[in-house]
């Protein structure tokens, strides 16, 4: 419950400092609109919502957030299972070290460190460096594994788009 | 029409055949889905040049659908939203000795919803399209913004989250030029934001990089795969005969679900069984094992990836994820779908028509004798192939512009995909509110301008004021519902 209110601040903020910024761009009138009519209602609107997920969720009896499977496979939320059809899926059950919970943070942190050095080191070295300490992550053994990997798939990448296809690769 | 035949030569059927394999492993491995995959090959197409880059783009869509049943059925792990329901009666099946009959029905089914809903796509768009001449920026108002509410309406989940991240995705498509004066807005002079946040970036980092987060915490599936030899692949007769109606009811349902806006698809799958739960013959044993939960709801997905492509081809208004990216990647071939595509690029349009044909045949073909290569390919450690797709993913948004802002747009766009999914926001509005967001914003200031700034100048045809009516009646209706409900519930 308190990490939905905490994402509904969230997004009243996003909205505030985005209508913020818009305040820059003329509205114009209506015969001639300028470029900050859409943003000003974009944002409006947003603020609106924010403002009624906030509410909504601090009544009392508001639903928990699910921190069971994802919504979904394919990135679009699956109906609620049960209430649709009435039967269950079986799902697998597996419990999670607490290594591994952990690891997504670590792996979002070398992603940002990626997009860094990307500039710096070159596509090779740095996807080199990527693949390793991602295959690493996610459970991979010893070093010569995810190594092997990690040349492989820099070796790929390289030559499929920066040799076949032309992408000029920093 | 002779044009259909464009799909017939050697390169655009190997295009196909390229498509419809990396479709139906896409399918098959839980994580990553369609839209992601399609936006990471986005690179590799344009190289193909827009027949067969279309082609190869549509037939991953197709194959997508197909492989998704192969691991909801063998090992309980549905591949891909769409396929969620298969499980329940197919998994089911498989751990009865009928797993072989459940794929071929399976497949059958698909090939058959498949073909069909080609069939109306080929008879409706060209039609839908003549209509949509007549439209005018006041109507691309209505449609983009009714679509937008139906979606969030129908995404399942919160509907105010759903809103939200429409929102939002409106928000991040004002970043770079206004569609109309060329004012540049919110970039706060970073290096390659004027053009705007890159579509291919945001999607690859909600659909690829954010599943790749998502998946590290997950468990991942039990590796044993039930070995499925060909022979055991003929379902008997009693049960093809079962399957055949909930198919037909499967197909002409999903097809009609396909063209609401939506994740048409997974609607689609879930309608059809709860159908069948109603209407079917032998409903009483849904849910134990019966090839009707496979044949019905297998047929309904893959008929409505048909229908979403109606809107696509005809209006130029992608309503799903996946046809977003087809959408993108016309754009990035100089082709711009919509009520001209036929008029201009005709080989385009029946070429990637014909290919659906030709997906659907090569589909069946390759889907009955190779199951068993499919469904040990999801067993592959996520270990191995994951990493591999974060790389891909950064390719492919540097590649949209050669642009390493557009990187950090992917790898932004990843890690807050992730905190959304923890949070039960969905990525799939958003990427469709950044879509569509440049439509309404530039349909809603020219229709302002025609009507000399009288904002009555919006509904005043009757296809746009028809379908604002729709809108808002598709924005209060879940509302008013709840508190009929409520005020039902105090009573008693």
């Amino acid at each position: 419950m308190r990490r939905e209110r905490w994402s509904a601040a969230a997004l009243a903020l996003l909205a505030l400092a985005y209508l913020l910024a818009a305040r820059r761009y003329p509205l114009d009138t209506l015969a001639t609109p300028g470029p900050g009519i859409v943003p000003l209602v974009a944002g409006v609107a947003l603020l609106g919502v924010a403002i009624s997920l906030f509410v909504k969720t601090g009544r009392v009896g508001a639903p928990a957030v699910s921190f069971g499977p994802p919504t979904s496979r394919a990135g679009l939320a699956d109906p609620a299972t049960t209430h649709e059809t009435g039967v269950a899926p079986i799902r697998p059950t597996d419990p999670t070290p607490q290594r591994v919970r952990r690891s997504p943070i670590v792996l979002a942190v070398a992603l940002v460190l990626y997009a860094a050095l990307l500039p710096r080191l070159g596509f090779i070295a740095s996807s080199f460096a990527l693949v390793v300490i991602a295959s690493r992550l996610m459970g991979a053994s010893g070093w010569w594994r995810p190594a092997a990997l990690a040349a492989g798939v820099a070796a790929i990448g390289y030559l499929l788009f920066a040799r076949w296809l032309g992408v000029p690769l920093p | 029409m002779s044009e259909l035949f464009v799909a017939l030569t050697p390169a655009n059927l190997l295009a196909c055949f390229v498509g419809t394999v990396l479709g139906t492993i896409v399918g098959v491995l839980p994580g990553l889905g369609p839209a992601g995959a399609m936006a990471l090959v986005l690179p590799l197409t344009i190289k193909l040049g827009p027949t067969a880059g279309l082609i190869m783009l549509a037939g991953i869509y197709y194959g997508a659908m197909y492989g998704g049943s192969t691991t909801s059925i063998l090992i309980n792990v549905p591949g891909e939203a769409a396929s969620v329901v298969t499980t329940i009666d197919g998994y089911r099946l498989a751990r009865k000795g009928r797993a072989g009959a459940a794929l071929a029905v399976a497949a059958i089914a698909s090939f058959v919803a498949g073909t069909f809903s080609v069939v109306a796509l080929q008879l409706a768009a060209p039609m839908v399209a003549r209509a949509a001449l007549a439209f005018g920026p006041a109507e691309y108002f209505a449609f983009a913004l009714l679509g937008l509410v139906l979606l969030a309406n129908l995404t399942g989940g919160s509907r105010a989250k759903s809103l939200a991240m429409v929102l939002v995705g409106v928000m991040l498509s004002t970043v770079g030029m206004d569609p109309l004066g060329g004012t540049v807005r919110f970039t706060f002079d970073l290096a390659g934001a004027q053009a705007g946040l890159s579509f291919v970036a945001v999607t690859t980092g909600l659909f690829g990089v954010a599943e790749v987060l998502a998946s590290m915490a997950e468990p991942v599936p039990a590796g044993a795969v039930p070995h499925v030899k060909f022979r055991e692949l003929y379902p008997s007769r009693e049960e093809l005969r079962r399957s055949v109606p909930p198919m037909l009811r499967g197909t002409v349902l999903g097809f009609l679900v396909g063209l609401v806006p939506g994740p048409s698809a997974t609607i689609a799958s879930f309608v059809s069984y709860g159908v069948e739960k109603k209407v079917g013959k032998h409903r009483a044993e849904l849910g134990t094992g019966a090839i009707e939960g496979v044949a019905g709801p297998e047929a309904a997905n893959n008929a409505a990836a048909g229908g979403g492509m109606i809107p696509l081809l005809s209006l130029g208004l992608p309503f799903t994820p996946s046809t977003a990216v087809l959408l993108s990647g016309m754009m990035l071939m100089s082709v711009t779908p919509g009520p001209f595509l036929l008029r201009d690029h005709p080989s385009v349009f029946w070429g990637v028509i014909g290919s659906f044909y030709v997906g659907n045949v090569m589909l069946l073909l390759l889907n009955l004798p190779l199951v068993g290569v499919f469904a040990r390919v999801a067993t592959i450690p996520p270990r191995y192939l994951m990493p591999g797709v974060l790389v891909l993913c950064a390719v492919a948004a540097y590649s949209d512009n050669n642009n390493i802002f557009d990187v950090w747009v992917m790898v932004v766009a990843g890690i807050a995909g992730w905190a959304m999914r923890a949070l039960d926001f969905g990525p799939a509005p958003l990427v469709l509110g950044l879509v569509l967001g440049p439509v309404l914003e530039r349909s809603l200031l020219q229709a302002l301008t025609i009507a000399r700034g009288e904002i009555s100048g919006l509904w005043a045809s009757g296809p746009a004021a028809v379908m604002l009516a729709a809108a808002v009646v598709a924005f209060v209706a879940p509302g008013v519902a709840a508190l009929v409900r409520r005020t039902a519930t105090h009573r008693t």
